[in-house]
Parts: C-alpha cells; sequence; structure tokens
C-alpha cells in the first residue's frame, strides 16, 4: 500500500520536475517534496508506523525515490542556469566593429626610424654612436680636418657663420675631432646628427639635413677593410647585396679621398632618370683618414691609420620611401608624418 | 669646368676612346664627369654661299635673299638679318640641319617659302654675336667653314678639380687620359719661342710670397681683330666668351695651360716698370667689368707709376685695356699666392676664371710656358705682331720639395691588395713623377711642380695616384681584424630612443622643426631678439635667429595641422640653443609636445600631462604666473624628484584661434640627469593592508595636490598610499568650497595592523587636517 503510494509520488514528482518552466516552480517542487516539511520526510517520519519487516524494505524505496528525485532535480537546475548564464552573455553583445577609444599610436620621423636602424646596425658591430653639437667652432668643422683658412675646399660647403665666430656645422666630420680626442686610438665610431649648408631651399635641396659620420682608426686600416666595411653597411640599407664602385673624390680630411657609388637601384645599370642614366648613384663619400687630421687629433699616423665615411641620412630615407620633396621631412604636416 | 674633346684628341697622340667612354675613364680614375654634349653637328652641313640678290618682302623686315650655296645650288631664303646684302658670303644651314636644339625646316615666312637658313656667329655656336649673318673671307661658295667641326664637350664638377691646379686647362687633363689610356702626350709648348733679349719693363716685386712669379713680354705692331672662327669656336665651346685676338690668346693659354694670363695696352702704361704690390689704403681702381673696387691693402695689386693697373690674379683694369686702336701690348703671366687671391676674391664678392684658378695654387713654373704659348698663337691669330725685347721676369728661388719616401710593403698595406714595383713605378711615370729605388722595396719619388704647390706632398697621397690609375674595383673588400671590445655605452641614446617611444606610445606624432626663428617668431614668445644668437649670413631674414626654444616651431605645426585635423597630438625632441660667453653656446635638449583638439574642455590638458606622467613617474604640476602666450589660469612648471623639469600649458585663445592646445616643454638634460639609475629591489609585503577614506572640505580652488600632500606628511609610519577618488561641489556644501575624498592605505612590514592602530592613524590625520584649517567630513 504505502510502496504504491511511494512510487506514484515518486513518479509524479519526476513529472513535476521536468515541467517545472522556471527555477522558482522547481524550488517550489523541491520544498514541497524533498525539503525538511516535505512529503518525502514526512514519510520518513511516518516510517515507526510501518511494520518491522517491512520498514527496511520500504526505508530503501524511500531512499532510492529520493536520490533519484534529487539528481534529477540538480539536473533541471543546472539546465536553468545554464539557461540563465546563455540568456546574460547573449544580451552582454557588443559591436566590435566599433572603433578602440583613446589615441592612435604615434609615429616616429623616418629620419629617427632610420637614424635608429643604423645605429643599432653598428652597435652590433661593436661600433660606438657618437653625437655632438650643432654650433660647432670654425677649427672643429674646418681646420682640425685639413681645411685651413682660405682653402678652396670651404667653398665645398656653404656655411651659416654665427656671430662670435662660430658655425653651425656644415657636416657630421667635427665629431671625428670629438671622438678622437675623447677615444684616442683604436676607435670605431659613428655620428649621426643634424648638419646646416647655407642653400636656398627647394624640392631637392634644404638648409638643413641629417648625415652620419663613421670613422674606424686602427693599425694598418686599408682600403680594402673601408669597402668591405661600407658594402656590409649598404647590403644592410638595402636589405640586399648591392654593386659598388669606388672613383676619386676629393675631401681634404681623407686621402686617398673617394665617392661611392652604388649601382643604380631603379634600373640596375642601363640608365634611367633617377642615375641621370649614368646607371650609377653617387653615395658614400669616404676616404683613408688624411695624417694631418690623424696628429691634430693626437694620433700618430706612422702607427695608426683610419678610415672615415659620411652617410647622408635624409638622402637614404627619401631613397627608401621614393619621397620627391626633402622639404616634407621638416615641414611638420602630419599627413605626411603618420606614413612612417 | 668644360673640356673639349677635340683639344685633349690634339694634346694625346692617337686617342682612339670615345667621347661617353672617356668620360667614363675620367670619372672612374681622374675627376667626375656631369655630362658630354655633342655641339657643333652642324657644322657637318654649313656651307658657304654667296648673296646674289636680296628683295624686300611687304608689311616685313625681313628680306628675300638668293644665294648661291656652290654644290647646293641656288636657295631662296628668307633672312632678318641687317647685314643681309647681295655680294656677301655667309653661312647657309641646309633645311634638315638641327641647330640650336631644333631642326631647320623648309617653311613659309612671311609669305615666302625659306629653304633653310642663313646664320649668325651666334646661331652657330662660334662666339656671341647675334647682331647679323655672318660674313665670310675668302671661302667659296659650297665649301665647308674652315677648321669648324663637331665636338664633344665634357663637363667636369669643379668641387672635384679644387685639390687639382693642373687640371683647370686642357693639357693637365690630357696628361691624365694619355696616362689613363696609355697612350703619349703631347707638349704644345715651345719655350725657346721666347728671345733671350733685354726685357722693355724691369718687375718688382714686393712681396715674393705673394707673388711668386711675374713674367712678361711685349708685342708690338700688334692688329686688334676678330680671331680666326674655329679659335672662336673653340673657347666659346669651352664657355670663354671670345673677345678679340689678343684678349682670345689670354684666354686660350688660360683653357690649354691652367695659366691665366692677362694683356695690357702698354701705350697706357706710365713709366718703365711694372710693380707688384700691396693696394695703398683708400687705392680704388676702374676693372675691366665696368665697376670701380675701393682697395685695400690686404689686395695685391699690378701697377705702374701712377697707380693699379689690375687686381693681381682677379681682373684687369679698364684703363689699359685692349682697345681697337690698340698697337703695343705686354702679356702679363704670373703665379699669385692662393689664398692671398682667394681672400681678395671673395673679400671682393668677385669671382673670374683667373680667380679660381689662382686659388688653387698654381704652379709658377708655368708663367714661362703661358708666354711662349702665347708667342706661339701669335702667328695664327695676329700674324703681323712682332715680339720687342725679351722676357721680364721676376721670381722667388724655386721651391724644392724633397722626393717622397715609398715603402712599397707600407703601399701594399694602405691599398689591401698586393701590387708589383713596376706597376707602380710605371703608373708614377705615366703621371711624370721622377721615380727611382734607392734601397729594396723603397720608391724615391719627385713630385713634378705642377703637382707639387698644394696637390702632392706625402706618401699618402702618392696611394691615391697608384690607386686610381690601377682601379679600384681591383681592390677586394677585406673584413679588417679588430679587437673584440664592446660599443662604448651612449646613455642619451638608449634616453632620447626611450623617450621617444613613450611619446609615440602616448599616441604623439614626431616632427622636425628647423633652428632658425625670426625677429618676429621670437618677439611673439615674449622673448628678445638679442638674447639669440644670430647667423651673419641668413638666407633670410626669418631664418635669422637661433632658437632657444622649441614653442615656435610647434605652435606653427599646431596652426598648419589645425586646418586638416581635428585634433592631434605631435612632439619634438631637439636643441634649443643658449649664447654663452666665451665658450660653444649650451645646446640643451628638450622634449615639447602639444595636444591639439578644436573642442574645448579640460580633457587635453589631462592628456598631456599623462606624458609628463609617463616620462617623469610622481611629477607635480605647480601652478605658475602665466606667460603672454599662456592662458591665464592653465599654466604650471613641472616639478620632478624636487627639482623645476619644465612647463605645461594652455595656449592663450589669442594664439590658438580655432580650438584649443596644450602644451608640455621639458628639459630633458635634467630628467636624463634626475632618472633613477638602478631599480633596488623591496621586499613584497607579507602582511595585509588596510585602507579607510577621507573626504576633506577646501575651498574651491585649493589643490587636490597640496591636500593629499598634506595627508601624506600627516600618515606616520605606516602609511602606504594616499589616492585621489574624487572631488565634489554643490548641496549639501556651501558656495565656493568642494569635498575632496581620498583613499588612505596604511601597513607594516612585520605584523598585520590592528585597529586601534588604523584608527590611531586615521585620527592623527583627522586632527593634523583640522589643525591646518580644513573641515573633513567624517
Amino acid at each position: 500500500m504505502i510502496e504504491e503510494s511511494l512510487k506514484e509520488l515518486a513518479a509524479s514528482t519526476r513529472k513535476r520536475i521536468d515541467e517545472a518552466a522556471t527555477a522558482g516552480a522547481l524550488e517550489a517542487v523541491r520544498v514541497e517534496v524533498l525539503g525538511r516539511k516535505g512529503t518525502l520526510a514526512q514519510i520518513s517520519k511516518d516510517m515507526g508506523r510501518i511494520a518491522a519487516d517491512e520498514r527496511a524494505k520500504i526505508g530503501k524505496l524511500l531512499n532510492a525515490a529520493k536520490s533519484e528525485l534529487e539528481s534529477a532535480m540538480d539536473a533541471r537546475k543546472a539546465m536553468f542556469e545554464e539557461q540563465a548564464l546563455n540568456a546574460r552573455l547573449d544580451a552582454e553583445w557588443v559591436d566590435l566593429t566599433l572603433p578602440a577609444p583613446g589615441p592612435r599610436p604615434g609615429s616616429l620621423h623616418p629620419l629617427t626610424q632610420i637614424q635608429q636602424e643604423l645605429e643599432d646596425l653598428f652597435l652590433s658591430m661593436g661600433v660606438s654612436v657618437l653625437y655632438g653639437p650643432e654650433v660647432e667652432t670654425e677649427y672643429n668643422n674646418f681646420d682640425a680636418l685639413n681645411i685651413p683658412p682660405d682653402h678652396p675646399a670651404r667653398d665645398m660647403q656653404d656655411t651659416f657663420w654665427l656671430e662670435g665666430g662660430h658655425v653651425l656645422r656644415t657636416h657630421t666630420s667635427p665629431v671625428q675631432v670629438r671622438g678622437m680626442a675623447r677615444f684616442g686610438p683604436p676607435l670605431r665610431m659613428i655620428a649621426p646628427g643634424r648638419v646646416f649648408r647655407n642653400e636656398e631651399v627647394d624640392p631637392s635641396h634644404e638648409h638643413t639635413f641629417y648625415q652620419l659620420e663613421g670613422m674606424m682608426v686602427d693599425r694598418d686600416v686599408s682600403i680594402a677593410h673601408m669597402l668591405y666595411f661600407m658594402k656590409t653597411l649598404l647590403a644592410h640599407i638595402f636589405g640586399r647585396e648591392v654593386t659598388v664602385r669606388l672613383r676619386p673624390g676629393y675631401f681634404p680630411f681623407v686621402e686617398p679621398g673617394f665617392e661611392l657609388d652604388v649601382q643604380c637601384l631603379i634600373c640596375g645599370g642601363p640608365g634611367c632618370p633617377v642615375c641621370k642614366q649614368s646607371g650609377w648613384v653617387e653615395l658614400l663619400p669616404c676616404g683613408l683618414v688624411h695624417p694631418n687630421v690623424l696628429r691634430m687629433g693626437g694620433i700618430d699616423p706612422e702607427q695608426w691609420g683610419g678610415f672615415a665615411f659620411g652617410l647622408g641620412l635624409t638622402r637614404l630615407v627619401m631613397m627608401r620611401y621614393g619621397i620627391d620633396d626633402i622639404r616634407h621631412l621638416q615641414g611638420g604636416d602630419l599627413r605626411f608624418l603618420r606614413q612612417f | 669646368m668644360k673640356f673639349s674633346y677635340n683639344w685633349i684628341r690634339e694634346l694625346v697622340r692617337d686617342l682612339d676612346v670615345e667621347p661617353r667612354e672617356l668620360m667614363r675613364l675620367i670619372t672612374i680614375k681622374t675627376a667626375e664627369c656631369e655630362g658630354v654634349e655633342l655641339t657643333g653637328a652642324h657644322f657637318e652641313r654649313v656651307v658657304a654661299a654667296r648673296v646674289l640678290s636680296v628683295e624686300p618682302i611687304a608689311d616685313s623686315h625681313n628680306v628675300k635673299a638668293v644665294v648661291d650655296a656652290g654644290g647646293l645650288g641656288r636657295r631662296t631664303v628668307v633672312c632678318g638679318a641687317p647685314n643681309c646684302r647681295a655680294g656677301i658670303v655667309t653661312a647657309y644651314v641646309p633645311s634638315g640641319t638641327a641647330l640650336e636644339g631644333r631642326v631647320i625646316e623648309k617653311r613659309v615666312v612671311s609669305g615666302v617659302e625659306s629653304d633653310g637658313m642663313l646664320a649668325s656667329a651666334a646661331e652657330l655656336g662660334i662666339n656671341r654675336d647675334q647682331e647679323g649673318i655672318l660674313e665670310l673671307d675668302g671661302v667659296e661658295p659650297g665649301a665647308r667653314l674652315p677648321r669648324l667641326a663637331a665636338d664633344s664637350i665634357i663637363e667636369v664638377d669643379n668641387k672635384s678639380l679644387t685639390h687639382r691646379p693642373d687640371l683647370w686647362g686642357h693639357h693637365g687633363m690630357a696628361r691624365e687620359v694619355a696616362a689613363i689610356t696609355g697612350k703619349q702626350l703631347r707638349d704644345p709648348v715651345n719655350t725657346e719661342l721666347v728671345p733671350a733679349a733685354s726685357p722693355v719693363y724691369g718687375v718688382d716685386i714686393r712681396d715674393l710670397q705673394l707673388c711668386p712669379r711675374y713674367s712678361a713680354l711685349v708685342v708690338a705692331n700688334v692688329k686688334v681683330g676678330p680671331s680666326p672662327l674655329w679659335f672662336q669656336q673653340r673657347l666659346q665651346a669651352v664657355g670663354l666668351n671670345p673677345i678679340n685676338n689678343i684678349v682670345d690668346i689670354t684666354n686660350f693659354v688660360m683653357a690649354e695651360l691652367a695659366q691665366p694670363m692677362h694683356a695690357f695696352d702698354a701705350d697706357k702704361l706710365r713709366g718703365d716698370t711694372i710693380i707688384v704690390r700691396g693696394a695703398e689704403e683708400g687705392e680704388r681702381m676702374l676693372a675691366l667689368n665696368g665697376e670701380w673696387y675701393e682697395l685695400t691693402p690686404s689686395a695685391l695689386v699690378i701697377a705702374d707709376r701712377e697707380g693699379p693697373i689690375a687686381l693681381a690674379g682677379v681682373i684687369g683694369g679698364w684703363d689699359s685695356a685692349i682697345s681697337d686702336t690698340t698697337t703695343r701690348i705686354v702679356f702679363e703671366s704670373a703665379n699669385f699666392h692662393a689664398a692671398s687671391i682667394r681672400r681678395t676674391s671673395s673679400r671682393l664678392k668677385l669671382r673670374t676664371d683667373a680667380s679660381m684658378r689662382f686659388e688653387k695654387a698654381q704652379d709658377p713654373v708655368n708663367t714661362l710656358r703661358g708666354l711662349a704659348r702665347a708667342v706661339a698663337l701669335l702667328e695664327l691669330v695676329a700674324p703681323d705682331a712682332r715680339i720687342a725685347g725679351g722676357l721680364s721676369d721676376m721670381a722667388a728661388p724655386p721651391r724644392t720639395t724633397a722626393p717622397i719616401e715609398l715603402p712599397m710593403d707600407w703601399l701594399v698595406r694602405k691599398l689591401g691588395r698586393p701590387i708589383a714595383p713596376g706597376e707602380v713605378r710605371r703608373i708614377l711615370e705615366a703621371l711624370e713623377f721622377g721615380v727611382s729605388e734607392p734601397a729594396q722595396g723603397v720608391f724615391s719619388v719627385r713630385v713634378p711642380s705642377w703637382r707639387a704647390t698644394k696637390d702632392i706632398s706625402i706618401k699618402d697621397d702618392l696611394v691615391e695616384e697608384i690607386g686610381r690609375m690601377e682601379g679600384y674595383a681591383t681592390i677586394p673588400p677585406t673584413p679588417p681584424l679588430v679587437p673584440a671590445v664592446p660599443a662604448s655605452d651612449n646613455p642619451r641614446l638608449r634616453f632620447f630612443r626611450s623617450l621617444r617611444r613613450m611619446c609615440a606610445a602616448q599616441g604623439f606624432d614626431e616632427v622636425y622643426n628647423y633652428s632658425f626663428l625670426s625677429e618676429e617668431d621670437v618677439r611673439r614668445f615674449g622673448l628678445a631678439p638679442e638674447d639669440h644668437i644670430r647667423v651673419t649670413n641668413p638666407i633670410s631674414v626669418e631664418q635669422g635667429l637661433l632658437r632657444r626654444t622649441l614653442i615656435p616651431g610647434l605652435w606653427k605645426n599646431i596652426q598648419e595641422n589645425g586646418k586638416h585635423f581635428a585634433s592631434f597630438r605631435l612632439f619634438e625632441v631637439g636643441f634649443e640653443i643658449h649664447k654663452r660667453a666665451g665658450s660653444l653656446p649650451e645646446e640643451a635638449p628638450h622634449l615639447a609636445a602639444a595636444m591639439y583638439s578644436r573642442q574645448g574642455g579640460t580633457e587635453t590638458l589631462f592628456e598631456v600631462k599623462r606624458l609628463a606622467e609617463c616620462l617623469m613617474p610622481g611629477c607635480e604640476l605647480r601652478p605658475a604666473q602665466a606667460r603672454q602666450y599662456e592662458h591665464p589660469s592653465r599654466a604650471a612648471e613641472v616639478w620632478w624628484r624636487g627639482e623645476a623639469a619644465g612647463r605645461m600649458f594652455e595656449f592663450h585663445p589669442n594664439y590658438v584661434e580655432t580650438g584649443r592646445a596644450v602644451v608640455l616643454d621639458i628639459d630633458l638634460a635634467v630628467v636624463e640627469r634626475l632618472a633613477p639609475a638602478d631599480v633596488k629591489y623591496k621586499a613584497v609585503r607579507r602582511y595585509p593592508e588596510s585602507a579607510f577614506d577621507l573626504s576633506v572640505v577646501a575651498g574651491q580652488r585649493a589643490l587636490v595636490g597640496d591636500i593629499g600632500r598634506q595627508i601624506h606628511s600627516l600618515g606616520g609610519p605606516y602609511l602606504e598610499q594616499v589616492e585621489f577618488l574624487r572631488q565634489y561641489e554643490g548641496a549639501p556644501l556651501p558656495e565656493g568650497v568642494k569635498s575632496v575624498s581620498f583613499r588612505i592605505t596604511v601597513a607594516a612590514a612585520d605584523h598585520t595592523l590592528s585597529n586601534e592602530e588604523v584608527t590611531a592613524v586615521r585620527d592623527g590625520i583627522i586632527s593634523g587636517m583640522r589643525a591646518s584649517g580644513y573641515d573633513l567630513r567624517v
């Protein structure tokens, strides 16, 4: 008799659990059937009235029904929780195509970028990076570089003179002088920086531009060493081996002096407007350091020798990015600068 | 410098290299060539023609001329030249000929069909005479114009000739070409042509340092007139203006031998001595170019008894110039001190073909050669002229230069490749160096006079001679063996990099501005022009001062970019240049950053402040007296680690009218100096912290920073942090005050703070704040 009604209760409760539409309805069923004062608790309280021989059997049935209902209840509850979570997450829908707030990342000037790149290259080769002042003494800019007063080579660099007799440095070469004084031989250094020439500005001329000076002083430095260094530098800059040629060039602070030409990267040699039909582009003035320059730098030219070169960073930036107007570089126009 | 291929070919026997290849060889072995241009190709087609008849054309200043062009037959041409008249023999350019960059075609002019043209000397490229058509003497119709031919002109970059006095003439370049091609050089000079007789003029050089040699020769029976056409064309082709036969000779010698010469009208000279001296104070001279020059004693002059007749090495005088009536001349061929000529020419702003050559340090031996060549040329262009007397010549004792010792092993170490001693000797001798071998493996090299003035004096100079002639392409790139030492550290490099990275990460775009400012620029920013370093030779007045602040540049960037963007951020890392007595100026590295927004609001200020905090963690802004370009109540000094490191402000609306712009200007030397060098580890706290909030009531313009600092000072040893939470104005607070809330965090390193300890800190702060006059909402 009691067995019957227990089975019936289990079945009907099971049905009610399955049919509970909400977590609240489910909870109501739990309280009614499985709660401390629920139907099952009532039955177990009434167990005393059952004949002892049946008690064990009924008890077993009661426990089975209880655990079955409880697990059904848990499953149903878990389902409701999952549904609720899904609904909440669904409500948290966000349009990820919206732009991110806050500033866009800023850009570094292309000259900064190329300068850093070359500094890294030279540092990796054990070459020190030095910076020198933009205003220099006439001595450092000229005399110490074997360009005495009234030397016609002073015409090669139209100079801005300042009151008091100083100059805006016309090249980064004075940093050679500073480097020799500071470190002595042996010496490996580069010096990137801003230089000035008294020239009218047009799409291909600037009075303010950037150079990178390089110098190595050691025992027995040869033209062959210089060539190797230059080729390594250029291969890095252009990302591939480049064909170069060395030809005589006159700079008073080197002897012999050279112009290093790169085979035109546009036409590869036959000639085009970029290389003025010559197949070559002039890129790197260089040479073996003049003994007078070493001597003025306190280095004995009989014991030491060196090479030096000057790379036009502005020119390189223009070549790399195909910039056709040099004035952009100091124009401060963000429409230009943000491209880099 | 322009070089005529034909001229070089006359001086190099059997030269068989085409002009373009010659240009390439010169470029890689000697000096940079800028291009080669074919001139005078039309001389292959132009013929002499006799004008048979001339008829006027109605309503035109042109005439219709019928000419007899010999083998070409009769041609009708329309001609506008005033001297076109029947009977003359002129130059006829047949149709289909290219002239001055265009092709002469048969076409109708003034209603008449013109077949070809009659040409002026200027149109033919012989000289600059464009007054009328060429009139020829002794040339048969149909014949080519005598000795006029096509030529290739090779243009060499003057800069690459700075150190080579010898290459300012064709003979010097021909010597290079001969050495490059292995051909023989021909010397056009025969010094025996200068007669050994007593001179007409004495020479008195007052300073043999400034004028190491002065040579002169008198020529009589001179008939001044035009040079032969071929002679004129040769000068014209290398950029020298034909004038008359005498002046043309001096220019020809200069173009050939690099020896500048001058010719005086001997009848205009006073006295019997040519004096070379410094100008007297107040002396002046009318020069050939029609200008008066005021002279100073540093200028060297050529003078006669009465006064200056030429500015030595620069320009001749007007009064003694060659004219049509000149019959007796003095040829001057002299040598001057390079730097002195350069100083005079720069001071007078007068650069001439002569001064350009002298300032490269010419060879004193060359003066005599110049005169000898002039004598030879007289035969060609003034055949009636006769030398009068002998050579006037005064010279400093010849410079003796010791031979250069050239050790072979040293040479090989410089070149970086082996070279046979025989090859070294061959190269040097081809360039006319004297070579002997006093010891095994060491050459003794004697430098020819034309290379010895300035160009070559040490063995390093010889490396170039051998290297370039051997060919630099033969040197294999070789990695140097160097000590394995790290590069020296450059802290500024690292500092600038992290700085720039930080600015970019905060959304600032980098700009580069010029170092120059105008007086207006600096006045606009309340600075006095006289406090700036002035450029003595600026490109323009707008660029006359060196910047001592980056702000004007940034301000211009804001104005310009404000036209294109509603908001932007930008920065510059650059140097302020400040006067410093008695030494180089101070170059102060600065960061100037700006943020612009068309909208108002205070966010911009705090976006820029964040950049300051990123660069200088824990920096403080202290309100400051605003400058004329700053917003009166939005200007502050930036303090970091107890020092003023810069300034932050919003531009006064009068300066930025379209929006708001905030600027941060930081002295990077201060930041670099104060940046912590080492990081010291502090043990991570093991005991929990406690926190409580406090609200302070203060006047509306009381600074939150000050209140926070005050709390901080009252916190005692357990204080960890004072964090600003919010501020509030409005009910129930009375007008004019605000409430500022802070969260105070306390902790101890060695135990968990008890409630009593926390309360004690809190009470300490509250009573301390009250004692300082603050009200607290507790």
